[in-house]
């Protein structure tokens, strides 16, 4: 059950360091909204495809035992995937509006 | 484990309706926005463009939280309600993967390029971005609600020596006569909103004398949309619907109405009243004889039963909640027929964007749309108790029997938590979308 809440709170990460990236970066920024969406779908995407590796909400949460370790490991993925997502949208966009 | 049903289905309440928030505004919208798109096609105007492309900055807003707070209910399914998963899961997890695969894939892909690829693709390309979102949001509607046709009035199963139900027929869970008229009410309720929603941007515009020219468009698209849409809302949509309740479902039909008693011919429809669940009837009833027979079966006279021709335990658990849900949603619905009404005759007049009572009107009516869509699915499940799957699998025989209500009630003020942040989140980002407004294209 609390892992269904810990899904929830890497992706409030992912849109926190997509945003904290956009507004370091300008280059990389769509502005709050832009980063904001990339942010949730960055984190999905990276929690979806490499939590399987053992750090994904269950194996965090495994057998009622709390795992502090890749707890932290999820949330920097998760930010890891906020931030490249950020970075590889912008180059998408700008190759499609040169 | 009453307990633990009640805060079992205390969560997904909550979760649900917070998550349908988004989906009935994005479903709606994107019929809206190939409306603006193929007009600019047309017409070669570019205000309609703008439209278009703004209001796309809205569906992705929404389409966001829609994806954020649906994954929460995808594992539900599996956390609170491991024995119905269990047990149906050769079936629902047919209809909900292919919501996944196709509809969810076709929206977000196609989203991403109609917002990043104006310019590489060309107007008519990008037109059929816009499509192809609009159909993948429709097709998901329709993937959801075979899932839920399915649990209403399930069809095409067997169910194995070890009580799991697995699929004999896979073209009977399209062709429910279940999901057609819902799928259908679905959909034009989600147009109410989403014509509410545009229409009341173009109003605060149009009072803030700001943007204008757009406020102007989008009041006159939302009326527009409002009053098809709301009427159709009504008939033939929910009238099919009502139908169905009353041939597949007629304990929770009489539930619905309000019928405590079967009376001996012609049954009445109730206006107004309060279920008195101890007295069983109606306080303080208005109610208007014979009708509800002639709109349920077209004959004033047919007998309807009443609730007092079904075992309790058969009935819906929750009547009151049931009775003012489908209340609640028939009165909005009427109230949106009557204000769409007026508001097109006003256009027609051509005194609509003078008009300030009206436009304030209009401005402050978004939300009861919403309300309306939530209070009409609280009607399809608390209808459909104390069953999961219609006849066939019990509430209570569904819940994860491991999970504790403590650790429910936990979890439970944790999202609460978590969606008001979110909430806050949307509320700022819609704001700042629509306080910016269309941006006109240069050239």
């Amino acid at each position: 059950m609390t892992g269904t809440l810990i899904s929830l709170i890497s992706i409030l990460l992912g849109i926190i360091a997509a945003n904290s990236t956009g507004f370091i970066f300008k280059k990389y920024s769509f502005g709050i909204i832009g980063n904001t969406l990339i942010g949730v779908f960055g984190s999905i995407l990276f929690i979806k495809s490499f939590g399987r590796l053992g750090f994904d909400p269950w194996s965090i949460m495994n057998d009622g035992k709390f795992d502090a370790f890749l707890l932290i490991v999820n949330l920097l993925v998760s930010a890891l995937g906020g931030i490249l997502g950020l970075i590889f949208v912008k180059m998408i966009y700008n190759k499609m509006n040169k | 484990m009453e307990d633990m049903i009640f805060y079992d289905r205390l969560q997904f309440a909550f979760t649900i309706t917070f998550h349908y928030i988004f989906p009935q505004l994005t479903m709606g919208l994107s019929l809206i926005i190939v409306y603006y798109k193929w007009r600019y096609l047309k017409n070669n105007i570019e205000k309609y463009n703008d439209a278009a492309k703004f209001f796309m900055k809205i569906f992705a807003i929404n389409f966001t939280m829609g994806v954020v707070t649906g994954i929460p209910m995808e594992f539900q399914f599996g956390t609170n309600w491991a024995k119905f998963s269990e047990l149906t899961g050769g079936i629902i997890g047919q209809t909900l993967a292919m919501e996944g695969m196709f509809s969810f894939f076709l929206e977000s892909s196609f989203l991403a390029l109609f917002i990043f690829g104006e310019k590489l693709m060309g107007q008519k390309l990008h037109f059929l971005t816009g499509f192809l979102v609009f159909l993948g949001s429709w097709a998901s509607g329709w993937f959801i609600l075979a899932t839920n046709a399915w649990m209403q009035h399930p069809v095409g199963y067997e169910i194995l020596d070890n009580g799991k139900f697995v699929l004999e027929n896979f073209s009977a869970l399209f062709t429910n006569p279940w999901l057609l008229p819902a799928f259908l009410h679905n959909q034009m309720a989600s147009v109410v909103t989403s014509s509410f929603v545009v229409a009341s941007i173009g109003a605060f515009y149009i009072l803030r004398n700001k943007k204008t020219e757009y406020g102007r468009l989008f009041l006159k698209t939302g009326v527009v949309f409002g009053l098809i849409s709301s009427v159709l809302v009504a008939f033939p949509t929910g009238d099919w619907n009502a139908k169905n309740v009353a041939k597949h479902q007629p304990g929770t039909f009489a539930a619905m109405e309000g019928i405590f008693i079967t009376e001996k011919a012609g049954a009445e429809i109730v206006l107004i009243g309060q279920p008195n669940m101890v007295s069983k009837k109606l306080d303080n009833k208005i109610a208007v004889p014979n009708i509800l027979s002639f709109l349920t079966y077209q004959k004033w006279h047919e007998q309807i039963p009443g609730m007092d021709q079904f075992e309790e335990d058969e009935l819906p658990d929750n009547i009151p909640a049931l009775y003012y849900s489908y209340h609640i949603m028939v009165g909005l619905g009427t109230i949106f027929i009557g204000v769409m009404a007026l508001a097109l005759f006003f256009l027609w007049r051509k005194k609509l964007y003078n008009m300030k009572p009206l436009l304030w009107t209009i401005m402050f009516l978004v939300p009861f749309p919403y309300i309306a869509n939530i209070t009409g699915w609280y009607t399809a499940e608390l209808g459909r108790q104390p069953y999961l799957v219609y006849g066939l699998l019990r509430t209570s025989d569904g819940i994860s029997p491991t999970v504790s209500s403590g650790n429910t009630l936990f979890t439970l003020l944790g999202f609460v938590a978590l969606y008001m942040l979110l909430g806050l989140l949307f509320l700022v980002l819609v704001g700042k979308t629509i306080n910016e407004g269309p941006e006109p294209q240069t050239h």
